[in-house]
């Protein structure tokens, strides 16, 4: 329960840096098991050499830079997307084992697998 | 608990109820509100829609649209009469629970195209169509004579 309440991303931060730098949070959803936090980034255009992932201090952060592939001359007709960094910031205080997060990136889309700290495993008490 | 998505309605006003059209479906619009529309995490991000930008060259035309981790197979480009239809669904698979999440859209195309000549590729979740513009089409240069 802890895990998710701190799972509110530091909004302030990415207000700060949104005049110098156009950032973007992206889509996300956080699911959960028994062993492992699951999280699925929406990341469309970001490839493997745009993409950074770190974690320290309890802090979870995804940035991704689009890789911009136009052809030279191009004219602009309409725009919907944007090519704003995504940045996304998440706490997990110590829920999550930090050295076993695994990470693939297909398709745009960035799947993370968060191992859960062994103090956070539900633990069967047994009855006497 | 489940994670409340945020998202910024704040530039609606207070009885437009996110675009929905008509009625007053009171479930549906607390289901709305509390993320738990049917399509998933696709549906809730995107609603079954997609950002498609349009851009242009003096050879072609090009369609961009933003559909992370749809399944390359069931990607369907077909040009109808002047508009690009791009259909596309993904299936999320959440521990037990599969759901399918389907995108489709319509773009108008503003220029002559060759049909038979357009192509599509689909890269770190952008598809990108390519669509040659018709000689006819294309920007030419005229002289004109002035005494």
């Amino acid at each position: 329960m802890s895990f998710f309440n701190s799972l509110i991303p530091t909004i302030a931060r990415a207000e700060s840096s949104a005049e110098t730098n156009p950032v973007r949070r992206p889509a996300y959803e956080v699911t959960e098991s028994e062993n492992a936090y699951g999280l699925t980034v929406s990341l469309p255009g970001v490839a493997k050499e745009g993409l950074e992932i770190t974690a320290e201090n309890g802090e979870l952060r995804i940035t991704g830079k689009r890789a911009a592939k136009l052809p030279e001359g191009a004219v602009v007709l309409h725009r919907e997307s944007s090519d704003a960094v995504f940045e996304l910031v998440l706490e997990h205080d110590t829920t999550v084992d930090p050295s076993k997060i695994e990470a693939e990136l297909k398709d745009g889309l960035l799947h993370v697998k968060l191992a859960k700290a062994e103090s956070a495993k539900p633990r069967k008490i047994a009855v006497g | 608990m489940r994670l409340i998505k945020y998202s910024n309605r704040s530039a609606l006003p207070a009885t437009h109820f996110g675009g929905r059209l008509g009625g007053l479906d009171i479930d549906s619009e607390l289901d709305w509100l509390f993320g738990n529309i049917p399509n998933g995490f696709a549906g809730s991000v995107l609603g079954g829609q997609f950002p498609v930008d349009l851009y242009e060259d003096k050879d072609n035309t090009y369609v961009r649209a933003e559909l992370p981790g749809v399944n390359r197979d069931a990607i369907s480009v077909e040009m109808i009469e002047g508009s690009l239809s791009i259909q596309a669904s993904r299936k999320d698979k959440a521990g037990d629970s599969e759901s399918t999440a389907s995108f489709n859209r319509l773009v108008a195309i503003p220029d002559e195209v060759e049909s038979e000549k357009v192509t599509a590729v689909y890269e770190n979740g952008i598809l990108t169509v390519t669509l040659p513009r018709k000689e006819a089409s294309k920007p030419k240069k005229i002289n004109v004579l002035v005494n």
